[in-house]
């Protein structure tokens, strides 16, 4: 039975891309210690969050993940200006592709920092993993089918 | 530059639903430069052909790769092994890239996976604008660099139409000048605004898409 036909027992995995300048000191050795409860989280630090392109996400997809959500600076709080601007930009285009595919908008997310810690972040991908479950698994995962 | 965009994501899934093995080939040429079928836009659209295809129940092989220019046949032969692994192509290059690939590899079927429209300048960051329109009886010289035959809806050759707005925008789209407007600015600015009033012939339309497909021969470059 695939996870799809069986909503109650998807656990959706997050994949959780954060500028290292939105979290507290230690956030990002806290959130790998937390327990996620009903989903699971990949958590992984970048220099900027504009250093994510657009097909770096939709080959996160593309390879199983569930869900990603893009953590950012605030409105011009960007060490580097416009990089979270740039950020939400690219996240608004992936949405919209993934309209059009009809594989859900809702895979992917952005918020926003600053100071998150550990337990901010886990939040954040549980508030993505709830977005998705609706959605059921991502088809692209091993063993899917629709 | 020749820009394309992307066909719609639907169409390009309904086309490819069929096959087992296809080949996604951009150009790394004029088309990268639009952001339509450079190697970025290679892979980021091949992600989305494998999960639209395994949305609507195919499981589709998509192989991926850009030349240099597709529209240039020692680039295309590049391609020649990677065709023969496949059962059909989908080409984001311009409409002579897709053409390119169809006829040196006419055993296998090739789609475009873009629509080419027009010939632009990259006005700023996510703005292209067209400025020409191959038309082949060039009047720039007469028109202070600014095409009219590109530029104005009605492509007209003897000043603006009644329709341009107070602001001097175009009554089709007030976010684009009218060229004649800009073509008078011009003139005024250098002080030849009288050459505009010159009676010229009657352009020669022939040499545009009105005159048929065109083939150009120059002796001194044939083998």
């Amino acid at each position: 039975m695939s996870a799809k036909s069986n909503k109650n027992c998807f656990e959706p995995e997050v994949v959780l891309l954060y500028c290292q300048h939105c979290v507290g000191d230690g956030a990002e050795i806290a959130v790998q210690s937390q327990q996620a409860c009903g989903f699971s989280v990949r958590p992984m630090m970048m220099p900027c969050s504009s250093k994510i392109e657009v097909p770096y996400i939709l080959r996160i997809l593309e390879q199983g993940a569930d869900a990603v959500e893009l953590v950012a600076c605030p409105d011009g709080g960007c060490r580097f200006l416009v990089g979270s601007l740039r950020a939400e930009k690219r996240i608004d285009y992936i949405r919209k592709l993934l309209t059009q595919i009809n594989f859900g908008a809702e895979r992917v997310g952005i918020s926003r920092g600053p100071g998150l810690s550990g337990e901010e972040l886990l939040a954040l991908a549980a508030d993505r993993a709830e977005a998705v479950r609706n959605l059921g698994a991502n088809p692209m995962k091993k063993g899917e089918h629709r | 530059m020749i820009f394309a965009e992307w066909k719609p994501l639907e169409e390009l899934t309904d086309k490819l639903g069929g096959f087992k093995k296809v080949l996604l080939a951009g150009c790394a040429t004029c088309v990268a430069e639009c952001a339509a079928g450079g190697e970025k836009e290679v892979e980021t659209l091949a992600p989305l052909l494998r999960m639209g295809l395994k949305e609507k129940g195919f499981d589709v092989e998509i192989l991926t790769a850009t030349l240099e220019k597709q529209c240039e046949w020692e680039f295309v032969e590049e391609l020649a092994e990677l065709v023969q692994q496949v059962d059909a192509v989908l080409s984001i290059a311009c409409g002579i890239g897709v053409q390119a690939l169809a006829e040196r590899f006419d055993e296998r079927p090739v789609y475009p996976g873009v629509n080419t429209s027009a010939l632009t300048i990259r006005q700023e960051s996510g703005l292209w604008a067209s400025r020409c329109a191959a038309c082949g009886d060039c009047v720039l010289g007469e028109t202070f660099g600014l095409c009219p035959v590109a530029r104005c809806a009605k492509s007209l050759m003897n000043g603006p139409c009644g329709g341009t707005r107070a602001n001097g925008s175009c009554e089709l789209d007030e976010d684009v000048d009218c060229i004649w407007k800009l073509i008078v600015d011009r003139a005024e600015a250098r002080g030849a605004l009288e050459s505009l009033a010159e009676i010229k012939k009657p352009k020669d339309w022939s040499a545009s898409r009105h005159g048929g497909p065109k083939r150009v021969i120059r002796e001194e470059l044939r083998q």
